[in-house]
């Protein structure tokens, strides 16, 4: 017993000084992103001076048009998610409710589309959104984000259809009920758990994305915000540091904090297999 | 087939019906569902269809050709694949790829499940993990924005080690391949927290009672390790691998962010070569055939843990 108790108090040690280790760079950030222009030195790096770090916001907002990109961003993440879960759902539907023939090579197909790098498909989309005009424009950003969702999407719902008994739906059909009514009134309120699970997953995803953004956009409008802010890291990086930093701090918070109050959906989405 | 028939309210009976006389045999109708199936599949399939797929084999094509988004594509065969191989510049970004997949396996894998092994059956546990997680949901330009300020001459690292006498520190994002390795490791500041908690999820799913038995029969520490928990974890450590496998191989925009590939093409991974060849230099044959490799290789590497994937039972 008293030997099982030491190795708890190691075990909570040894957590506890790796834990603050890794929160260094945490601190380093917000003690960075609070100075003001002013008083920041590069060689100071480690010693709080002054907390100017929502002025510092504002002036990363002003500087690299960020608000017009957040305002993008929350449409991206909220949007194409949205419509990729239905989607997803609708093919995870046919599938498993409707037994569509073939309904196993079908599936592959739309899951396949995640398997491959993103490399593979950047210089058509370039190329054909150049000729549709749908280069630099938010519909452009939506159906592209939205397409790289759906994969996904449908491998979650087929697993989560697969769980629900045939005789539900057979019920439904002999209460007359149309398919589109059954999809919409039983399936879709039935697997809500794992709807809100794969949106929250692909609209952090989105918001984070950079390499899309980054080939499929230019203006401050409709550039997504990750790439609006690797733009102000390489523009003002040298000469002003701590807004760079202060950026980045209200860049990342909406998913840091979306993470960390739903993390269980993250690790079940995880385990299934995104990224 | 009669016409005379009155309840034709269940759905077989009304396809038999419009199935038309000439049909005589009244075969029992293969599928009631098959348009309705078919029309809830087709937005996917087609969103899947031509955003996805259809680049995909426009790229495999351009891959053959030599093409600078002017005039036509021109067919060169495999010229571009030979022309890959030939440049340095290329084998120095295969061999940093390789290097991210084995350093992104080592450390946050590795780390990863030192975590989720000490805060298991933990009082306060939850807690003891949250410092790891709080970078994971950043976006790899955000972990470059933080650790370029951290690593940059004479800044905060340099600061630090100088508080301890070390006065001579390399320029830590200049020098290759430090600088590969330095943001490797800044991915694994960002990593650990996920395997962390996938671990954790995997420990928690072990039954109780053949690691009671074990305690009774006085394993501990790292016999129990060896002979119940990591056996059990196989399954799952697989997965955990595959994923870091893959998601290292596509490593782009950290780099990105942190060193651009630079100085000159030191730091570049393969993304980022395929990146620079298509939109920096126009080559896009040449580009496209760098995406197909990374393709091939990724896929390669995707099988190890997709068959795991696909016969797992569990959803979300």
């Amino acid at each position: 017993m008293p030997f099982k108790h030491t190795a708890r108090i190691v075990r909570t040690a040894v957590l506890v000084v790796l834990g603050l280790f890794w929160l260094l760079p945490v601190y380093l950030l917000l003690v960075n992103a609070a100075k003001s222009p002013e008083t920041f030195t590069t060689k100071e790096s480690w010693i709080p001076t002054d907390f100017s770090l929502l002025a510092n916001m504002a002036e990363a907002v002003r500087l690299s048009g960020l608000a017009e990109s957040a305002a993008s961003t929350l449409l991206y993440a909220v949007v194409s998610p949205a419509i990729a879960v239905v989607v997803g759902a609708a093919a995870g539907f046919a599938i498993v409710a409707l037994r569509l023939r073939h309904g196993f090579a079908w599936f592959v197909v739309v899951f396949g589309g995640t398997v491959f790098p993103l490399q593979m498909i950047l210089l058509p989309l370039f190329d054909a959104y150049s000729r549709v005009g749908l280069f630099d424009s938010r519909t452009g950003m939506i159906i592209v984000y939205t397409a790289i969702s759906i994969p996904f999407s449908a491998f979650v719902m087929r697993n989560f259809f697969t769980g629900i008994a045939h005789s539900v739906f057979e019920a439904a059909v002999l209460d007359g009920a149309s398919t589109w009514r059954i999809f919409a009134r039983v399936y879709l309120p039935m697997a809500s758990s794992a709807l809100v699970a794969v949106f929250i997953l692909q609209a952090t995803f989105i918001w984070n994305d950079f390499l899309l953004g980054l080939v499929l956009s230019q203006s401050d409008t409709v550039r997504p915000i990750v790439t609006s802010l690797a733009g102000m890291q390489s523009t003002y990086g040298g000469a002003q540091m701590s807004t760079v930093l202060a950026g980045g701090l209200l860049v990342s918070l909406p998913t840091v904090v979306l993470f960390l109050f739903t993390q269980k959906f993250f690790a079940r989405g995880l385990a299934l297999g995104q990224y | 087939m009669t016409s005379d028939q009155t309840t034709l309210n269940r759905p077989e009976e009304r396809l038999r019906r419009s199935s038309g006389p000439d049909r005589a045999a009244p075969k029992r109708p293969k599928d009631p569902f098959a348009r309705s199936a078919a029309g809830f599949i087709a937005p996917g399939v087609i969103l899947v269809a031509v955003l996805l797929y259809l680049p995909l084999l426009w790229t495999t094509f351009l891959s053959l050709t030599e093409y600078n988004g002017l005039g036509d594509p021109e067919w060169v065969g495999f010229a571009n694949y030979l022309e890959m191989f030939d440049d340095p510049g290329f084998i120095g970004s295969v061999l940093n790829t390789l290097l991210w997949v084995a350093g992104t396996l080592l450390v946050p894998v590795g780390i990863g499940l030192g975590v989720a092994l000490l805060t298991w059956n933990l009082k306060g546990g939850t807690w003891l993990r949250l410092p790891f997680l709080i970078p994971y949901a950043l976006s790899g330009i955000g972990v470059g924005v933080i650790w370029s300020f951290i690593l940059s001459g004479d800044g905060a690292l340099d600061q630090a080690l100088a508080a301890f006498g070390i006065q001579d520190t390399p320029r830590w994002l200049v020098d290759a391949p430090l600088n590969t390795v330095v943001m490797i490791l800044a991915t694994a500041w960002q990593g650990v927290g996920v395997n962390a908690l996938l671990f954790t999820i995997g420990l928690q799913s072990i039954p109780k009672e053949p690691l009671e038995a074990a305690r009774v029969d006085g394993a501990n520490g790292l016999r129990l390790f060896r002979s119940i928990l990591w056996p059990m974890l196989r399954p799952l450590t697989a997965v955990v691998v595959g994923l870091s496998i893959v998601a290292s191989l596509k490593t782009f925009d950290i780099v990105q962010g942190m060193t651009k590939g630079g100085p000159g093409r030191a730091s570049e991974t393969l993304a980022l070569t395929m990146y620079k060849e298509t939109f920096v230099n126009s080559e896009y044959g040449l580009g496209s055939a760098i995406a197909v490799f990374l393709t091939v290789v990724t896929l390669a590497a995707s099988i190890l843990y997709l068959r795991q994937q696909l016969s797992s039972k569990h959803g979300v």
